[in-house]
């Protein structure tokens, strides 16, 4: 039940533990937006009908196909047992791995806030197709699947993967089905702070010698994967997302915007951007 | 997946890592010291055909200089038994 704030009350009651949760570091979010909006405006180039359609409204057939089709491969749904798998992953990481107790404490954060967008996503896909609530989407690409066997691996994932998330959530504040839309900005605003957690133990890792040394290692695994999670740049379906306003640019233009933001942060870090032709598996 | 995760066993087995039983919902594994049994990371199983090999090759001297593996040290020493002057350049160059 919406009230006047513009939230249900269960999410109220979400957002009130979140905001006693702050403190400290967390959340990243908030000194990256302090100053603006951190990530670039994704702007549509191609001329498309206005379509607009709220939960409960009949969905044309194709659009409904690219609508679960996309929020399959985001996978962040209560129902998922495949995304409750990736999140123990986190949690055993967390609890073999951990260098300090305050990164253990952002990492139970972090936890705590994809669980919640579990539970957002879950309203979405209970609102568009009710067995799609229930069903097991093991996330597809392999960047989820790469090996991490030390903090500084999870520190990658976390700062290239959740920033995708970032990117694509963006990407859908102009998205043409409300329920989506309405969510982007928190989704975008947390999957950024994630990103900013790896990069907050990404600068702690460098600091070290040995340290500087694993992580440009490192750096050769995990920057080929993240590019390449924004799939292939002639992908099929990309116009057919921007055709029915899911998207506003293709694979190659997010990929690209993408790019130019961890190039910056990566240089920040004193390490040089692999070419980003190398080890790629989807260009 | 039955084949990628053969192939990820096979691989992590050649530098002293065990696969360990498929965690929450069977989609990631533990991956095991296999000289002390202490958990070092986890690995999903939608690898790409050929990654795993690779990817744990690529991590040789990591292993070789404790940069990875377990602090018990039994990677090293499998890397050591595998090919003795890569770990030796492997220990100058990392400082190890």
């Amino acid at each position: 039940m919406a009230d006047g704030s513009g939230l249900s009350g269960e999410m109220r009651v979400i957002e009130d533990a979140e905001r006693r949760g702050r403190g400290g570091r967390w959340p990243f979010w908030r000194p990256a937006y302090a100053h603006g909006d951190p990530l670039p405006k994704l702007t549509c180039q191609v001329s498309r009908p206005a379509y607009r359609f709220d939960e409960g409204e009949p969905l044309p057939d194709e659009y409904k196909e690219l609508l679960i089709k996309m929020l399959r491969h985001e996978g962040e749904r209560a129902g998922n047992k495949s995304f409750l798998g990736l999140m123990a992953t986190c949690l055993d990481i967390a609890e073999a791995l951990f260098p300090t107790a305050e990164a253990k404490l952002l990492k139970a954060e972090y936890l705590a806030e994809e669980l919640k967008h579990a539970i957002m996503f879950h309203r979405i896909a209970v609102g568009l197709q009710h067995d799609f609530a229930l069903r097991d989407v093991p996330y597809a690409h392999y960047a989820f699947h790469l090996p991490r066997e030390t903090w500084a691996d999870d520190a990658y994932f976390h700062f290239f993967v959740d920033l995708n998330g970032a990117f694509h959530a963006r990407d859908w504040r102009e998205s043409s089905y409300i329920p989506l839309a309405k969510m982007s900005a928190t989704v975008e605003r947390d999957e950024l702070g994630h990103s900013e957690m790896g990069y907050h133990f990404l600068h702690e890792i460098v600091s070290d010698r040995r340290g500087r040394e694993l992580a440009r290692r490192l750096l050769l695994k995990w920057y080929p994967a993240a590019l390449d999670m924004f799939g292939r740049s002639d992908s099929r379906n990309a116009p057919k997302f921007i055709q029915w306003g899911l998207k506003s640019v293709g694979n190659a233009e997010i990929r690209q915007a993408y790019k130019t933001y961890v190039d910056r942060k990566l240089v920040a870090l004193g390490f040089e951007p692999p070419d980003e032709r190398a080890n790629r598996r989807f260009l | 997946m039955d084949a990628i995760v053969e192939e990820i066993r096979r691989a992590y087995a050649t530098v002293g890592i065990t696969l360990d039983a498929p965690a929450a919902y069977g989609t990631y594994y533990r991956l095991l010291c296999a000289g002390c049994g202490r958990m070092v990371g986890n690995v999903g199983d939608h690898l790409l055909p050929g990654m795993a090999a690779e990817l744990v090759a690529e991590q040789f001297e990591l292993y070789a200089s404790g940069l990875l593996g377990c602090p018990c040290g039994h990677q090293s020493q499998t890397t050591r038994q595998l090919d003795t002057p890569r770990w030796l350049a492997a220990r100058q160059r990392f400082d190890a």
